[in-house]
């Protein structure tokens, strides 16, 4: 009796956690494959839901068949007779070579014709570069006139084709809502191209380990209307203009003014690895600062943007992002909480106004 | 050495295991279930440092913004967790067990090459500690234990840590190509009598087709690796584009040989099914020739198959569908291997033992880790897998639900012949669905993570992305599992001391290893067997069952003893075996020995002292291995010119 009971039970209770876990796994999550907005994650999507069933198909008759094989010819004497002899059969051999190889040609064909799709580069695309760094994505628009990091802007239903480069070692680019993986390789260059069809913020990480701080590798794609995009992009390449405002970070107030002379000074370093249009700040190490009000998280995704993240990241980059190399020269300590709050104020007192979309 | 100090009948695992620890007999042993035994010993206390790692990054990964970890230890620990299951653990069990059980398979007294199997299993172990001391002095392996150019340039990994890892699978490597030699020589000579090959036992098959991969494989990495160890010394800038060098390059070679490693994982697992299935389910393997041949394709196929590592890389759509089509055909062999067990059952007398119980769960995880393979094959969807804890979910099915269950089902089925006495039944299957249930807990969740995005190789996540909670059920599930590994310790230990005691031939099987006692004598065979079939004690124990099961041209039973009489006992003295030698030791303590330096012959550290000091060790080492070289010789002189006669 227990045992019938305990035969009935257990299926069910498989039957019921998967249910709940492909329910769970179906959630429109941040960065979910299931739930695309783009055509090139699009496609894998299309391609992915009936080689799914086809492989639903296959567990069930396979795993049954041993299931069913184990339950039905487990031995229920010890003495049993010796079973007869049975050394094979070449035909069911052939049979059960074919099948498979079958459905494999179908998903094969399908595959072909997808990746056909997802590897045409569109001449018409707009181009960006990317370029990745230990630990962060930089992003450059109309040959290097527009260079910002982190966020990438990019136009909804026009096609984007991204131009993948490393500045060091081996990175790999990331939307998982958006398109499929592809590397970033020092010394070599890769193409990507796809085309946002929904506006909306987009998690997007790098996929490749690239070392001590690569699970602080990530980014974010904000797809824009056209109209949008371009009055960003207008915008973005404006120089901005010399703030003057105050900003509060960690219960201080901070003086723009004063933080833009501190990042000027060459005794804080700041100039001598960021770029900041209009001003004296040329450095080429670090990402381009231009416009760093605008930015949508610090540290490359790591923390959201607010002025008190962005003040703990001043004061100790390392415990924020460990190996990084600002960390490597702003040690703990080395800015003072006022001259981190005027920083503050500086940095987040130069940002336009964009119609920021909804995440998705 | 006089073999015969031990008496045939007499050797009962009461007297084999009292006693002090004849330490002389297993340092300089030549005796391949010795030696088998230290690769399984040693294997799995790798098994179980592996599974510590594992461990330590389950709770870093348990909760959110964890800090549990710092990020460079978490990186060095899964760097070294899936080095150390991959060589440290999965191989050397399979070689351990192939050692112990292909020569009495197939009728031998040993291996082709004692001292040389010696030389493997110390080569193995020197390697397997020069990777770990790299914890002590100044940081583990970062790099990954795929290695990728250029993050393990000296520039992007300055701590020794990659030269370890560098010269400690070198020595590893070594230990393999010198193994796989072996085992293949060993197969294709030393067979006995009428053991065609189209009779060897599918396990000893396996071995077969193993050993060759090996030998096409591993030199690869083993130029790569070099090729790295010149770059992190010398400046090479083989794999560093700063210097011109090709990065993809790296992966190309790692790949050639890091695809066919997966079969050299599962395959010589498979042959241990092939084997059980057929005992548990009393009849023969369905479809002999075509389990057999399907090994042997997988063989072959896997070694066109790498670049599906490296779809992203930037291949071209055309590469990318090379690739694909011959990862998706691979997917055949592996389909008619499981179709055959199951038909090996099918109207069987199926009986659910410890050992088959593993050997059905390797079937039933294998299933499921073969399917999600398939998405992995194709290009498109695979560009959205790679790198996410979908290929974690998908690599651990086929490596542990296939691997490692398989080898517990090797274990359970072989224990009494290693041992003389069988581990407890009762226990093992407590201790088996507790390991399929908190496996499935641990790893089904990461195909749900990856599909949701989740990363591979993070050290942390944020909050709210919908992977903490399958995060938190998986770090649990990994406690239960570390749980049912220690009920499988406690069993070994109290099995040994209080086992049900063994006969020669508890499963009612079918190969040669039973016919003998358990554990063997050190000669194995009292006399050769003549073997007639493919079961050649099946057919003996049951010759009016056994019908059509003759492969040759003779239908004459086989011709294999239980009994023997004390005059033939007696007999045994004469038995030539090669003699004790501590040279393969030497030889491989020299080569370690002379890594240790070559890591720090030019390391900036502490400055003129290290690099004295590494040269001291290298110079130690050469004459280390001088040494060895000498004995060897005189070893040789010693024991020929008939040395491991075989009849």
């Amino acid at each position: 009796m227990r045992k019938e009971a305990r035969k009935s039970t257990i299926p069910l209770l498989v039957l019921v956690l998967s249910c709940a876990a492909m329910l769970a796994g179906c959630a429109n999550l941040p960065a979910t494959t299931l739930y695309t907005y783009g055509d090139h994650a699009t496609r894998v999507l299309d391609l992915l839901t009936p080689v799914f069933w086809m492989a639903v198909g296959v567990f069930v008759i396979v795993q049954g068949a041993l299931v069913y094989t184990v339950i039905r010819f487990r031995s229920k004497q010890a003495s049993a007779p010796v079973p007869t002899q049975i050394h094979g059969n070449t035909k069911i051999e052939i049979i059960w070579t074919i099948a498979p190889a079958f459905i494999l040609l179908v998903i094969a064909v399908m595959t072909f014709r997808t990746q056909a799709a997802n590897s045409y580069q569109p001449p018409e695309a707009m181009k960006i570069r990317a370029i990745a760094h230990q630990w962060w994505f930089e992003f450059q628009y109309d040959d290097g006139k527009i260079v910002t990091a982190s966020d990438l802007y990019i136009p909804v239903g026009q096609s984007v084709q991204i131009q993948l480069e490393a500045a060091d070692v081996m990175h790999n680019f990331w939307i998982p809502k958006l398109a499929g993986k592809t590397y970033m390789i020092p010394g070599k260059t890769n193409y990507l191209a796809f085309k946002a069809t929904e506006s909306g913020i987009f998690r997007a990480f790098c996929a490749e380990f690239c070392g001590e701080s690569h699970g602080n590798m990530r980014f974010r794609v904000i797809a824009l209307d056209p109209a949008e995009f371009a009055q960003w992009k207008t915008n973005y390449a404006t120089t901005p203009a010399a703030t003057n405002g105050t900003a509060q970070a960690l219960g201080l107030t901070g003086d723009a003014a004063r933080g833009a002379a501190i990042f000027a000074d060459p005794k804080k370093q700041c100039a001598a690895c960021h770029i900041i249009e209009g001003t004296t700040a040329k450095g080429k190490i670090g990402p381009n600062l231009t416009h760093y009000g605008n930015r949508l998280t610090i540290a490359a995704g790591v923390l959201p943007y607010t002025t008190d993240n962005l003040a703990n990241w001043l004061h100790d980059p390392a415990s924020i992002k460990p190996g990084n190399l600002m960390g490597r020269v702003i040690k703990k300590g080395m800015l003072k909480d006022q001259e981190v709050a005027d920083l503050v104020a500086y940095l987040d007192g130069m940002k336009f106004a964009v119609n920021m979309p909804a995440e998705k | 050495m006089a073999i015969a100090e031990q008496k045939l009948t007499s050797v009962s695992p009461a007297t084999a295991s009292s006693g002090s620890f004849p330490w002389r007999t297993w340092l300089a042993t030549v005796d391949h279930k010795k030696i088998g035994i230290i690769y399984i010993v040693s294997a799995f206390v790798f098994f179980l440092l592996g599974g510590i790692e594992a461990m330590l990054m389950r709770v870093q990964l348990g909760t959110p913004n964890n800090t549990f970890l710092s990020a460079d230890v978490y990186n060095q620990l899964f760097t070294m967790h899936a080095t150390t299951m991959i060589f440290l653990m999965v191989m050397p069990m399979n070689v351990g067990i192939g050692n112990y059980v292909v020569p009495l398979m197939i009728g031998a007294r040993d291996m082709a090459f004692p001292r040389l199997n010696a030389l493997s299993i110390w080569l193995f172990l020197g390697g397997g500690l020069l990777l770990y001391l790299s914890f002590l002095t100044g940081g583990a392996p970062n790099g990954g234990w795929f290695a990728y150019a250029p993050l393990t340039q000296v520039q992007y990994s300055p701590t020794a840590g990659m030269d370890y890892w560098i010269l400690g699978l070198g020595l590893t490597g070594i230990a393999s190509i010198a193994g796989a030699l072996n085992f293949i020589v060993t197969v294709l000579n030393m067979r006995a009598p009428g053991m065609s090959i189209n009779r060897m036992p599918l396990f000893v098959w396996m071995n077969l087709v193993v050993s060759f991969i090996i030998i096409f494989a591993f030199p690869t990495f083993t130029v790569g690796s070099i090729q790295l160890l010149f770059d992190r010394q010398f400046g090479a800038a083989f794999f560093n584009p700063a210097q011109g060098g090709d990065a993809v390059l790296w992966q190309h070679l790692f790949w050639f040989f890091g695809h066919p490693e997966v079969y050299i994982l599962i395959l010589p697992v498979m042959g241990m099914i092939s084997e059980i299935l057929p005992v548990f389910s009393r009849k023969p393997i369905f479809g002999y020739s075509f389990v057999a041949f399907s090994g042997v394709g997988i063989g072959f196929l896997g070694f066109i198959v790498w670049a599906h590592h490296m779809f992203g890389v930037g291949m071209g759509p055309m590469a990318n569908a090379f690739f694909a089509a011959a990862s998706m055909v691979i997917a055949i062999p592996t389909g008619v291997k499981i179709f055959n067990w199951i038909a090996t059952m099918w109207a069987g007398d199926v009986r659910l033992t410890t050992a088959m119980l593993y050997a059905i769960g390797f079937i039933s995880m294998f299933i499921i880790g073969g399917i999600s393979g398939i998405t992995l094959a194709s290009p498109p969807i695979d560009l959205q897998q790679t790198d996410t804890y979908y290929v974690v979910a998908h690599l651990h099915y086929v490596l542990f639900g296939g691997s490692i269950l398989g080898l517990f089902a090797g274990a359970f089925y072989w224990f009494p012949k290693m041992t003389g006495r069988l581990l407890n039944e009762r226990i093992g299957k407590i201790q088996f669905w507790l390991m399929m249930i908190s496996f499935n807990i641990t790893f089904f969740p990461m195909h749900i993570v990856g599909t949701e995005g989740m990363p591979r190789r993070i050290y942390t996540y944020e909050a709210g992305m919908g992977w903490d909670m399958w995060n938190f059920i998986e770090t649990i599930g990994t406690f239960l599992l570390a749980f049912s590994v220690l009920i499988f310790i406690y069993n070994v230990l109290s099995s040994l001391r209080n086992g049900e005691v063994a006969s020669n031939d508890p499963w009612d099987a079918a190969t040669l290893e039973w016919t003998i006692p358990s554990p063997p004598p050190s000669y194995n065979f009292l006399h050769i067997p003549v073997v007639n079939s493919r079961r050649p004690l099946w057919d003996a124990k049951y010759p009016h069952a056994a019908g059509d099961d003759h492969h040759g041209p003779s239908s004459a039973p086989s011709q294999v003893r239980y009994e023997y009489t004390d005059e033939e006992t007696e007999g045994a003295k004469d038995i030539h075996m090669p003699s004790l030698t501590f040279s393969p030791m030497i030889f491989s303590g020299g080569l370690t020995v002379a890594s240790l330096g070559f890591i720090y012959i030019n390391k900036d550290i502490l400055g003129l002292p290290t690099r004295v000091a590494a040269l001291g060790f290298i110079l130690i080492g050469i004459v280390m291995v001088s040494i060895a070289i000498r004995g060897w010789i005189l070893d040789s002189r010693k024991d020929s010119p008939y040395l491991s006669q075989h009849h």
